[in-house]
């Protein structure tokens, strides 16, 4: 039905997708595999008409089209919900989700009724219960990509595009995706989509597609492939260990939390975190692990409870503050509080220590540019150069451009909030091996993850939270993942 | 935003407020006392300024009430202020025009509430009941006569207009040209803009000085602040000597600079006269007595010798 | 890194060949259609014109990274002006008064925006809508609506020249060199560009933007300040009425020269090339003799195309 052939693309003469040809078929779930940067989310865009093709060509029901933008790929059926989600923000739910669909009364006015009834319907098919009347902007990310899907559902799309659905959403949001996605498929239309999640792509699959550096190197039924063969078939190299031994002993406590409080957030929370100490936060999506971060870090203080550092009180109302005392944060919202899209890789990465540089006489650009460049190597930023905007770079790459900011300031705590979500299997490999190296070092770590194979792999200690309390510490060596959920779910 | 209830209240509420406050201020008028409304084209001009003065002082001598605002040079605010005047039922309206055209709507209002209209030191299109002012034709004639008179009827000339469209950068203009019909040595070089703004002549000055120089010998402005700016741009290029300069309204500075030798003239408008002349005219009116339809106040010439008299004033 | 190498890598240089495309065809075409164009005295000339809107141009520029936007620039030049020349009249006080008063009464405008925008939470739209109607009445209020004349040779001698240069052109590019360095080389500068490319980033990278936001207009107020003072010196009397509009110039000068109106991407050697095409349009357009509307026209064709260019260019 869709046809890729042959497709090219360059982009400031770097070719990021070389000769890929495709056949995409009604009723099959075909998964796009590869690390970031291989090329998945270009040849996702080409096909959505957000990107021309530099060479070969679209085939649509066995004519060549051209996609002018992606209002004509949506007139053909073709829709795409984004890894960067665009809602309008002070729209409510429904007016996002039937944007340009508005049912219409007799004399031409919005009938609010009826758009509010036709959006429920369409999230109902998605197996939720959205509050249609609630502003986008008051949605959490999984939430608003429950959203954009409804939204592709709603346009009778023929193909749905779909880059990441599940990186930012709970297990329970997924299970309904997949219910939803199942229900397209039925129903004959043609899913396209990427992951990094493994375990999803053998569930949901009929068909896995494998790109590398640009390149289609492997294409097949799912049956056919086991998850070893396709890491193999990814990286093109055997991942002999992804997770490294955790062997540090921690020392003795940096951080200590009493009675921390920010209602509805969270209540009460209290814990210590040591030196060469890996805590994991584990918890549900809206259990207040983001919220406690953000506290940590003086985004959004909390309104009782105390913190301490190196058993002195601190009061942190600003990250300026946080910095200051010795606190850094990676967050989860890489878009929104992370990069600063348009400034260059360089000026990102400096720009919590910029201090460090800075004398009366400005900012020494030897010493900035030489730090940057050491940075770049030590975490393998893969960048065309140091002064290209980070916006350019894939959402890995970009992560690591905000970690290596967030320890050049020398924090001696570090809050890492989802650090692998979104991003392939090499840079996931090399933020492991990082954490590792952090608590060797000596440095506090306090680890938020979803994904529970990790926090379980790489922490000391973990603490669980259920709806804002904490509900449970543990010790990994000694759980089970089912046992992390059991208290983890509400009662 | 959407419209919600609430702010749909809200915002009535605003508007009664303001309603009601506005209506407060209008104090109550002692019997046989007239109501006149002054709206001025814009008090932050000089020559405007001292007419409104002028009106203030004469409203005063001759105890009427008077309800002053000020269109800053914007014809919409006028038509407003001539509409709320209409409301608060003013015997006359005196209205120192913004714009030829655009302030026209404001006469037609007041017409059709049956109040009696005087334009004060500039026309509309639409005729108002009686017109105070002088002839802005007269003004033009009578600067370009002086250029004409001091070049022998020989030579190239410049000149900067007011803001295009306005009454007297019209006017001034048909005055200055029907004198250059009737001297074929004077030829007009060049005519451009500056919006009665000194800053914005001293620019064109220069530029012109860039382009013709050497090939001028006279520079009408429309007005004095104007007149300012191509004297300092002359006299920073060190080519006043050969330039002859006059300018129109007459106000301090460029009294001044006449006295001082430096500005060559100007002609004198007479904000006093015209002021007392239209609430004069509004007095009779108001009191249904017989009224001239147009009083002229006549512009003159200042130059240095005649300077001295008009700095008294 | 030697300033040459700096003055190539910077990337919105490279981003700007459209606007230089389009200044030196507009010279290239004045110089041969005029015979006055390119001559010495014309180009001083044209710097004298352009140093105004130059100042007032690069001080918005701040405010613009920041993603802000002040209207009051016109305003707060005839306020400035006003004020200094009230201080000028001969004998009265030292040039340092006159001088001061002036870039102080602008500081203190912009400080006051900054302070609205940040601590009041209001957009800066309406923030320095209400300051260019506040300090244009005090402006009437304080000159009486009347200009403010009799100033002192000494200050309005600033409007001269200093050998073949006029000191207005100086005083610009003294601004405009010292606001480059500045924004390239220090973090304050640095920490402008990361509030405007995307606030609550910048507030999480440990960035005060409060702090960032009131330096931006406090410098833009005092920049403004100096306009005021510049113009006072040229036109030698304090305007009650000067500087309408001023605002619209700046700004149009500041995006002309690649500046982001939405803030973060942007900088002063595209402001000084965005200043630079305004004024030579204005100059060209006398000199030429074209009629007072159409030159309207033209320039506002003008100032579209370039951008239009521009980003076309930047696009591909």
């Amino acid at each position: 039905m869709l046809r890729a052939v042959q497709l090219t693309k360059t982009f400031g003469g770097l070719t990021v997708l070389q000769d890929v040809s495709l056949d995409f078929r009604p009723g099959e779930v075909h998964a796009l595999m590869g690390e970031n940067g291989a090329g998945k989310s270009t040849l996702m865009k080409m096909l959505a008409g957000l990107h021309r093709p530099d060479g070969g060509e679209i085939q649509w029901r066995g004519r060549t089209v051209r996609f002018a933008n992606p209002h004509d790929a949506l007139a053909q059926g073709i829709a795409m919900v984004h890894q960067e989600l665009m809602p309008i923000p002070d729209l409510d739910v429904a007016e996002n989700l039937l944007l340009g669909l508005e049912p219409v009364d007799a004399f031409g006015w919005v009938d609010r009724a009826e758009l509010h009834r036709q959006a429920r319907h369409w999230l109902a098919a998605l197996d939720t219960d959205l509050d249609t009347r609630q502003p986008m902007r008051r949605l959490s990310v999984a939430q608003i990509q429950v959203v954009e899907i409804a939204k592709a559902l709603a346009r009778q799309a023929d193909v749905i595009l779909m880059d990441e659905p599940t990186a930012a959403l709970s297990d329970h949001e997924v299970a309904a995706l997949f219910r939803a996605i199942d229900g397209l498929r039925r129903r004959g239309v043609a899913v396209v989509y990427t992951t990094h999640k493994m375990d999803e792509v053998f569930r949901l699959a009929d068909r896995l597609s494998v790109l590398r550096d640009g390149r289609l190197v492997h294409t097949a039924p799912a049956a056919e492939l086991t998850p070893s063969a396709l890491i193999n078939h990814m990286v093109g190299r055997e991942l002999a260990k992804v997770f490294p031994p955790v062997v540090t002993t921690p020392g003795e406590v940096v951080l200590e939390v009493r009675g921390l409080t920010r209602e509805p957030a969270y209540r009460d929370i209290s814990f210590t975190l040591r030196r060469g100490e890996v805590l994991g936060l584990a918890g549900l999506m809206g259990a207040g692990r983001t919220e406690i971060a953000e506290a940590l870090y003086g985004l959004r203080p909390a309104t009782a409870g105390e913190i301490r550092l190196r058993d002195r009180p601190v009061r942190l109302l600003s990250p300026q503050d946080a910095l200051a005392a010795g606190l850094g944060m990676v967050t989860e919202d890489r878009k929104g509080l992370g990069i600063i899209p348009a400034m260059s890789v360089q000026h990102n990465l400096t720009l919590s220590a910029l201090a460090r540089f800075s004398s009366p006489t400005g900012i020494d650009a030897s010493a900035e540019s030489r730090a940057t460049a050491e940075q770049i190597e030590a975490y393998a930023i893969k960048t065309r150069d140091p002064g290209q905007p980070i916006g350019e770079l894939s959402g890995g790459n970009q992560q690591k451009v905000l970690l290596a900011r967030a320890l050049l300031a020398g924090p001696d705590v570090v809050i890492l909030d989802e650090p692998t979500r979104g991003i392939d299997i090499g840079a996931k490999a090399e933020i492991y091996a990082l954490i590792g190296r952090l608590s060797a070092a000596g440095k506090a770590v306090l680890l938020i993850s979803s994904e529970l194979p990790e926090i379980l792999a790489l922490t000391h200690r973990l603490l669980v939270l259920r709806q804002g309390e904490l509900s449970a510490e543990l010790d990994p060596r000694h759980t089970t993942q089912e046992e992390i959920l059991r208290h983890a779910m509400p009662r | 935003m959407r419209l919600t209830p609430r702010i749909a209240l809200g915002t009535l509420g605003l508007v009664a407020t303001v309603l009601v406050t506005a209506c407060k201020k209008a104090e109550p008028r002692k019997p046989g006392e007239w109501l006149v409304g002054y709206s001025s084209r814009d008090q932050s001009a000089e020559y405007t300024a001292r007419l409104g003065d002028a009106v203030q002082a004469r409203a005063k001598e001759r105890g009427v009430k008077l309800v002053f605002v000020d269109a800053q040079a914007d014809a919409q605010k006028q038509i407003s202020q001539a509409e709320n005047f209409i409301s608060q039922k003013v015997d006359v309206i005196i209205l120192n025009p913004c714009e030829v055209e655009a302030s026209s709507p404001a006469i037609d209002r007041a017409r059709a509430a049956k109040i009696p209209v005087i334009n004060v030191n500039s026309l509309t299109k639409a005729a108002p009941d009686c017109y105070v002012g002088s002839d802005d034709e007269q003004a033009g004639i009578l600067a370009m006569e002086a250029i004409a008179k001091k070049l022998g009827g020989q030579g190239n000339v410049l000149m900067i207009h007011g803001i295009m469209g306005q009454s007297a950068q019209i006017h001034r203009d048909a005055g200055a040209r029907k004198v250059l019909a009737k001297y074929p040595g004077l030829k007009l070089l060049d005519a451009q803009t500056a919006s009665w703004d000194r800053a914005k002549a001293l620019a064109l000055t220069e530029n012109w000085i860039q382009a013709h120089k050497g090939k001028f010998q006279a520079i009408f402005a429309h007005n004095d602040e104007m007149a300012m700016g191509a004297l300092l741009a002359l006299e920073r290029a060190g080519l006043k000597k050969d330039v002859y300069v006059i300018g129109v309204d007459a106000i301090a500075q460029a009294l001044d600079a006449v006295k001082a030798g430096r500005l060559d003239a100007t002609v004198f408008q007479d904000a006093v006269g015209q002021g007392r002349g239209a609430v004069d005219a509004a007095i009779l009116m108001a009191s249904k007595q017989p009224f001239e339809k147009e009083v002229m106040i006549p512009f003159q010439v200042v130059t240095r010798e005649n300077v001295d008299a008009f700095l008294k004033k | 890194m030697t300033l040459a190498r700096r003055f190539i890598l910077d990337r919105n240089l490279v981003h700007r060949f459209g606007i230089v495309a389009v200044l030196l065809l507009i010279s290239g075409l004045l110089a041969a259609t005029t015979d006055s164009f390119a001559t010495a005295s014309n180009l001083t000339n044209v710097a004298r014109q352009v140093s105004i809107n130059g100042i007032l141009a690069v001080g918005v520029t701040f405010v613009l990274l920041t993603g802000g936007v002040d209207l009051s620039l016109g305003s707060v030049v005839a306020l400035s002006g006003v004020v200094c020349a009230l201080f000028a009249h001969p004998g009265e006080h030292a040039l340092l008064v006159p001088i001061g008063m002036g870039l102080l009464t602008g500081g203190l405008c912009g400080l006051l925006n900054g302070v609205l925008v940040t601590r009041g939470g209001i957009a800066p739209f309406i923030v320095t809508l209400g300051m260019m109607t506040v300090a244009r009445g005090l402006a009437l209020i304080l000159s009486g609506g009347k200009p403010v004349a009799d100033m002192t040779p000494a200050l309005t001698d600033l409007a001269g020249d200093v050998g073949p240069l006029p000191i207005p052109l100086l005083c610009f590019a003294l601004v405009a060199l010292v606001s480059w360095v500045f924004l390239g080389r220090f973090r304050l500068g640095r920490h402008l560009y990361a509030v405007g490319g995307n606030e609550p980033a910048a507030r999480a990278a440990g960035v005060s933007v409060p702090k960032v936001k009131l330096f931006a207009y406090g410098l833009c107020g005092l920049l403004t300040g100096l306009a005021g003072v510049v113009l006072a010196a040229r036109i030698t009397t304090g305007q009650p009425n000067a500087g309408q509009a001023y605002e619209l110039d700046a700004i149009a000068a500041v995006v002309i020269g690649g500046t982001s109106l939405s803030g973060g991407v942007g900088g002063v050697l595209g402001t000084i090339l965005g200043v630079l095409l305004i004024g030579i349009i204005n100059n060209g357009l006398d000199l030429l003799s074209v009629s007072s509307y159409y030159q309207a026209v033209i320039k506002g064709v003008i100032i579209v195309g370039a951008v239009w260019l521009d980003r076309r260019q930047a696009r591909s």
